[in-house]
């Protein structure tokens, strides 16, 4: 009997270490159903017409390579599997990776890659030469690896606007521009056949229905946000979170104009309460901020002051005679935006401004999620001034007083509002698993499979 | 005014003022009838009204009742304590709870007002509670009116507060809905009656602020009925603080007009605001439209009644005025000379009396008149026979002399006889002529004919006459008479006698003539006069006292050395036997006008043709 109750336990024990190991062990097929809020129109990582988003970011990741990637402050080898930087970081030379192909078979060369990069960099000068692809600029650029890790800067095939072939994971199946990908894994991707035999990408869902859909089972990997963090259940699935990497901002639409709008401008900064916005509204997600950069990438945000001071508000705008409504704009289908907007507006009111909300296309400021470009706190703090709509910040810079003087000229612009750093939120179902989110915010799925849930 | 038409009037004024004494008393009693109603109307109205409050009040307070006793709130209420409060957690209780109750309005306050959580404007939590002191204070645990500030509007609703006491702390909840059209949709509204409401906010009465069932879906309101007709209204009540009535007219035409009673609604507190008016509008369209049928009834039936007067009164006329208007005319007729008229007695009323006074009365006359004739006439005669022997003794007299002469010569004196009897028998055949002369005229006199009537035209009368006398105007041993002719050429044809006419202006002439032995001027004039035809012969002789005056026309008075006295006499008898009138002006030493007033009386001859047959028998050829 106990000859056999331990023969017994240790067969079974075999089997269930078999078993765990194969659970462990990544599993080709099934097709990966996520849903998003943003719903981009376009595929090409290089229109401008379509907002920036981590969601279009993520696509991107799915369909297109760039040279290099970026994470965590260090270049890795993408398509370019190295690279040298000479006279001053003025000119990069990269090195092509080889036996890559498009999607549509084509092999990737250096005019192939030259050409995209042209595409999307009108001021550099590239060219190729062999396989390899030479940038040149007209000041050092010691960015330029994290440029050209950004998903704009992916290298694509333009066979017209519409017809844009990848050389990622996956290839498109199905596109409804603003509505539904379909993608099926590359066979011959040079990274490998990808686990996962496909992606779903359901977009334009509210945070609401992709929660609901996470939970009835209808969707595997979803984006939740910042506000609803706090709630979600473990039971209903994994979250993840980011760091920082989205401002949430007030941006005006014209530059100062006047003196006293300058003082206003300032006591709309001062009035606005973030500590009782992010503790409520935010449910304590994400961090209030007066900078534009959080404080992980640049290192120094906290220097600048979050905190409100309404009496002072109050003094700047006693001393303008008139102030006339400003229209504060919204994202109309965001109901956070909505609040925070309203609140916003009551703050101000308290310190003697009028806010009227508006979700029309004409407003004189506006609520805005910035996200981060990079990691990089230059082409960050780049990417967040044209946004804003602010030139460009100074990109010559290498110490961290250059980088602290370009963001203080930012700011004292007074386009740009800072209220909120906010990271960003998915939850995956159980069954998802080897899914990474990138210190940019965007899901790295190469290696994702599905297993049985748990 | 005839009696007649008096008594028409009396009649149709009798009528008049019956039906519209009537209409009026009905349109008052049918005022007040509909004033009651409406208040009657108005008063259930706003029981109603009341009555729907306080259900839906307290179905408010039920929920918030529950909520409060539910346990999401408990827990909150235990977790908020009175120095820190973390409202992050209960953000989103207020909407959740809302949301699950039917509420349109749910704020959660801690004990000091703050709004931890709140439905209807989430993002103002942390923010204290306005009416928090209000409501705290107050005892009274009914629903109550009150405003509430949204983002951007704000919204009147009845609400109730429960308080939840933990420990030492408290928490609040009140919840409320909306004072909407869709509670004033749920009255039960009777015909022409409804409902609207006016949310009280802001100094000014605005439109916007109206709420009017029937406008669903227009924001404009209904074009027809502009709302700023009720700012009057409205503003009435904010000043006097009271429920006022007032009329507001939509169009020109009153059937549109609707009576509206405005009734202030109050919110808690110590200064109980007025929040809202309540408008209960009652169209006066029936009432209207009631009068009208009234005063439509009213015209016909004043009307039927004006005419059933004029048939009224002529019949009444036919037995009452006719025996009057035959008295009437009886007494035109004895007043134009026929005093035989006479006039028909019918009954024995008193018309009837003065039908028969008037007969004997008539009677009375003619025998007076006969009376007066035969006396006259007796007076006449015995007039005629002084005259007569007045005028027979003076040649008589001498006649006698002259005989007796003659005797007392032919005795006395035969050898002078021869003489005196040759000298005596001229005296005698002048005096027989005189005699001879007198009856002359006498007889002349007592043979004035009866005029035979023509149609004549005085003109020329008058014509021929200053023809005849041309000549002695200008006659030799006498001063020039200048004679002028004022005559009328419009003059139409009278009926007369032209012979006696002519006799009779010839009288005129030759007394005028007779008045100027120093010359002078004669006016043969002739005029109408008031469809009579009048001839004026004015001289400009020495004139007549107001004596003479009176006693010209008297037969044998003359004021004349010689002649009868007849001549005058002659021309009175000519225009009386002509229907006319003769009448002398005159002052001394200012000349006289003798005036002849002839009436036409043309209508009486016989016809044209006749007439000519006439003329051409009587006439000499």
């Amino acid at each position: 009997m106990k000859y056999f109750a331990c023969h017994w336990l240790a067969v079974s024990s075999l089997f269930l270490s078999v078993l765990a190991r194969a659970e462990t062990r990544p599993q080709y097929g099934g097709t990966l159903r996520v849903t998003t809020h943003a719903a981009p129109s376009t595929l090409d990582p290089a229109d401008d017409k379509a907002p920036d988003s981590f969601a279009r970011r993520s696509v991107t990741s799915l369909l297109f390579d760039t040279l290099a990637t970026w994470n965590a402050g260090h270049a890795q080898p993408g398509l370019a599997e190295s690279w040298q930087s000479s006279k001053g970081n003025q000119r990069w030379q990269f090195r092509l990776r080889h036996g890559v192909k498009f999607h549509d078979g084509t092999a990737l060369t250096s005019e192939i890659a030259a050409a995209s990069l042209r595409f999307t960099n009108p001021a550099w000068s590239v060219r190729a030469e062999g396989d390899a692809v030479v940038i040149d600029c007209d000041e050092p650029n010691p960015e330029m690896l994290a440029e050209v890790a950004l998903s704009r800067n992916a290298i694509l095939k333009r066979d017209s606007e519409e017809k844009v072939s990848g050389t990622g994971p996956f290839h498109i199946v199905e596109w409804q521009p603003g509505k539904k990908l379909t993608l099926a894994a590359e066979e011959d991707c040079w990274r490998g056949r990808p686990f996962l035999d496909g992606v779903e990408i359901e977009m334009g869902r509210s945070f609401r229905d992709q929660a609901t859909a996470l939970e009835v089972g209808s969707a595997d990997l979803v984006e939740i946000a910042p506000e609803q963090a706090h709630h979600f259940s473990p039971a209903k699935g994994r979250l993840v979170s980011s760091a920082p990497v989205e401002l949430m901002a007030l941006v005006f639409a014209r530059d100062v104009s006047a003196p006293d709008e300058k003082l206003l401008r300032e006591a709309l900064g001062l009035s606005v309460e973030r500590q009782s916005i992010h503790s409520v509204l935010l449910q304590g997600a994400g961090q209030p901020t007066g900078s534009l950069l959080p404080t992980w990438i640049s290192g120094f945000g906290f220097v600048f002051s979050s905190k409100a001071g309404l009496q002072k508000a109050r003094q700047l705008r006693d001393q303008v005679h008139t102030a006339r409504t400003w229209a504060i704009g919204y994202d109309g289908s965001d109901p956070l935006a909505r609040l925070l907007v309203e609140r916003i507006a009551l703050n101000a009111k308290d310190a003697g401004l009028s806010l009227a909300p508006t979700t029309l296309g004409t407003s004189d400021l506006r609520l805005v999620r910035i996200p981060l470009a990079s990691s990089d706190p230059w082409i960050a703090l780049e990417g967040m001034a044209a946004q804003a709509g602010l030139s460009k910040a100074k990109n010559s810079g290498t110490t961290i007083e250059e980088l602290f003087a370009a963001e203080q000229a930012a700011l004292a612009s007074q386009r740009v509002v800072p209220l909120f750093h906010l990271p960003v939120f998915y939850a995956a179902s159980a069954s998802l698993r080897d899914w990474a989110l990138r210190t940019d915010g965007t899901i790295e799925l190469a290696n994702a499979w599905l297993g049985a849930a748990k | 005014m005839t009696f007649r038409r008096k008594l028409l009037v009396v009649f149709a004024l009798t009528v008049f003022l019956s039906v519209a004494g009537v209409a009026l008393l009905v349109q008052w009693v049918t005022r007040n009838a509909f004033e009651k109603t409406e208040n009657q109307r108005t008063a259930a109205l706003v029981t109603q009204f009341q009555r729907e409050f306080s259900r839906r009040g307290e179905d408010v307070a039920r929920r918030v009742e529950a909520i409060a006793a539910s346990d999401s709130v408990t827990r909150m209420a235990t977790a908020l304590n009175g120095t820190s409060s973390d409202f992050a957690e209960y953000f989103d209780l207020a909407r959740v709870m809302a949301e699950n109750h039917q509420l349109d309005f749910l704020e959660i306050l801690d004990g000091r007002g703050t709004i931890v959580s709140s439905a209807q404007w989430p993002a103002k939590f942390g923010y204290p509670e306005p009416a928090f002191e209000s409501l705290s204070a107050s005892n009274d645990q009914r629903p109550f009116l009150k405003l509430e500030e949204l983002q951007d509007s704000t919204a009147l609703g009845f609400f109730a507060a429960h308080a939840i006491h933990v420990g030492d702390h408290s928490v609040y909840v009140v919840g409320g809905q909306r004072l909407d059209k869709n509670f004033l949709l749920a009255l039960d509204l009777p015909a022409d009656t409804r409902v609207l409401l006016y949310q009280n906010r802001g100094d000014r009465f605005s439109p916007e602020l109206l709420l009017d069932p029937a406008a669903a879906g227009s924001s404009a309101g209904d074009p027809a009925r502009p709302a700023e007709k009720f700012a009057p209204l409205i503003d009435a009540v904010r000043k006097y603080d009271q429920e006022i009535s007032g009329l507001v007219d939509w169009t020109s035409n009153r059937a549109d007009e609707e009576v509206f009673h405005a009734i202030p609604l109050r919110g808690v507190g110590k200064d109980r605001p007025l929040l809202g008016i309540l408008l209960i509008g009652n169209s006066r369209r029936s009432y209207v439209e009631l009068k009208r049928r009234i005063r439509d009834a009213a015209l016909l039936v004043g009307g039927g009644g004006v005419v059933l007067a004029i048939l009224l009164s002529s019949w009444a006329s036919a037995r009452v005025t006719r025996p009057v208007v035959d008295l009437a005319r009886a007494a035109q007729d004895v007043a134009s000379g026929n005093w035989s008229a006479s006039v028909q007695v019918e009954g024995h009323d008193e018309v009837a009396q003065l039908a028969e006074s008037f007969n004997r009365m008539t009677s009375e006359l003619l025998a007076q008149k006969e009376r007066l004739v035969q006396t006259e006439r007796v007076a006449a005669w015995r007039e005629l026979a002084r005259r007569l022997a007045h005028e027979l003794k003076n040649p008589l007299f001498p006649l006698q002399l002259t005989v007796e002469n003659l005797i007392r010569a032919r005795e006395q004196s035969p050898e002078m006889f021869e003489e005196i009897f040759r000298e005596s028998s001229q005296t005698l055949l002048a005096e027989i002529s005189n005699l001879k002369g007198i009856i002359g005229r006498f007889s002349e006199f007592s043979k004035m004919p009866q005029p035979q009537l023509q149609r004549v035209q005085v003109n020329e009368i008058v014509e021929a006459v200053a023809r005849l006398f041309q000549v002695q105007f200008q006659a030799q041993g006498r001063e020039a008479i200048h004679c002028e002719m004022q005559l009328d050429r419009r003059l139409g044809p009278i009926a007369a006698d032209p012979e006696l006419l002519h006799r009779a202006l010839s009288n005129l002439v030759l007394n005028a003539m007779d008045a100027m032995p120093k010359g002078g001027t004669l006016t043969l004039r002739t005029r109408r006069d008031d469809g009579k035809v009048a001839v004026e012969v004015c001289d400009t002789g020495s004139g007549l006292t107001p004596e003479e005056c009176e006693r010209i026309f008297t037969p044998y008075y003359t004021s004349k050395q010689h002649g009868t006295g007849l001549g005058l006499a002659i021309v009175q008898s000519v225009v009386s036997d002509h229907g006319g009138r003769i009448s002398v002006h005159s002052e001394p030493g200012k000349g006289t006008t003798f005036v002849i007033e002839l009436p036409s009386n043309v209508d009486a001859l016989p016809p044209a043709a006749s007439l000519k047959e006439e003329i051409a028998g009587k006439l000499p050829v």
